[in-house]
């Protein structure tokens, strides 16, 4: 039970903290301030709760299919922000005195975004949370041991997400900004291809053979496979239109930070 | 920006079929006192399957299977449809996330 809660609650809290933690190094290294932590932190505990409260009436939209056609919105919501974060900072290098106000805008805009993901991110993964906990509430005894063992995945959740920070910030502003962006398109691509697979649960899209299992190398099951999972999306047996989904998440984010990079470049270049 | 809004129509047609094409085959699931109910279910091969699941239980529980690449949670006292397949022949085990010592189930493909 303990192990177990620890377990599910870690689960739910790698995927925010690795989010949270990639978007912080960022913010850090383009010397941002932080405040859109708060907001996103604070502000994702709304729709968590809405979305744990309502679970039931939800889960029954669309012929039962709900949950997951709020979960694709959601993971696929995130996908198209992070595809449009590297248009707010690629100018960044290239600041001269004149363009300060620029810059805040800029800033600000960078702000937004991360919170906007972050909210997105910790409504879908903290709902289960809350109905989790909730769940046992009901069942009286048992929740002193889920809530230390939730405590215990929350922990190491945090610890890990402070651990990418730090080796993020660690790196040189170039590579750390470069590792950063990569680290995003993996995430976005884990969100296409998550919101994907519930999209194929629903029955909204067809269902394919696995092109690979490799669940005997690493299982989706350690604890190696969940940290693969939350971080890059790894799955053990992916479907085509999985794969797809994926590559199209990491390729279309990696194309907008390179070409936003180059316009910057060129406009810079002529001043 | 024309070109397409006219797609539209045709894009939904073609996403017609999967949503409309019902006559999938449904397959009832319970959940009672942390159990699966039938806990092994036989199903043909190649064919899309609809698991009906009834948690019949207060409380929570997630529908959690590795093999099956699925995951869903379901309220205390209420209904969930997940679909699966076509598959090949196989076992693919399921468990309860929230209380995987006890509910554990499997589906057997044949």
């Amino acid at each position: 039970m303990l192990l177990n809660s620890a377990l599910i609650v870690l689960q739910e809290t790698l995927e925010v903290a690795l989010l949270a933690s990639i978007l912080a190094a960022l913010s850090n290294r383009l010397e941002y301030r932080m405040t859109w932590m708060l907001f996103g932190l604070s502000g994702g505990l709304v729709p968590a709760l809405l979305y744990a409260m309502n679970l039931e009436l939800i889960s029954g939209w669309f012929d039962y299919t709900g949950q997951e056609v709020v979960n694709a919105s959601l993971q696929s919501s995130i996908a198209v922000i992070l595809f449009l974060l590297p248009w707010t900072f690629f100018r960044q290098h290239h600041v001269h005195s004149d363009q300060g106000s620029n810059e805040i805008r800029r800033n600000r805009l960078f702000g937004i975004f991360a919170a906007m993901s972050l909210i997105l991110a910790i409504g879908r993964e903290g709902s289960e949370v809350f109905v989790y906990l909730d769940g046992f509430l009901q069942q009286g005894d048992k929740i002193k041991t889920v809530l230390v063992g939730g405590g215990i995945g929350f922990s190491i959740g945090i610890s890990v997400g402070f651990l990418l920070y730090y080796s993020l910030v660690g790196l040189s502003r170039k590579w750390g900004i470069a590792a950063a962006v990569l680290l995003l398109a993996l995430f976005a691509g884990n969100m296409l291809s998550q919101s994907s697979v519930q999209l194929i649960q629903a029955d909204w899209l067809p269902s394919t053979a696995p092109l690979w299992d490799t669940s005997g190398v690493v299982s989706e099951n350690s604890v190696s496979g969940q940290l693969l999972y939350a971080l890059i999306g790894y799955e053990a047996n992916p479907s085509l239109i999985q794969m797809i989904a994926y590559l199209a998440g990491v390729i279309l984010v990696l194309l907008a930070a390179v070409f936003a990079k180059f316009r910057s470049t060129r406009s810079s270049l002529r001043k | 920006m024309r070109p397409c809004i006219r797609l539209i129509p045709g894009v939904l047609a073609l996403l017609l079929p999967f949503s409309l094409l019902s006559a999938t085959p449904v397959v009832e699931i319970e959940i009672r006192d942390h159990l699966f109910l039938p806990s092994e279910i036989v199903i043909p091969a190649d064919t899309k399957i609809k698991l009906l699941i009834k948690n019949l239980d207060p409380t929570p529980e997630e529908f959690e299977s590795y093999e099956l690449n699925r995951e869903k949670v379901i309220s205390g006292k209420s209904n969930a449809v997940i679909f699966i397949g076509p598959l090949p022949p196989g076992e693919y085990p399921f468990f309860g996330e929230f209380h995987p010592k006890t509910a554990q189930g499997r589906i057997l493909v044949q």
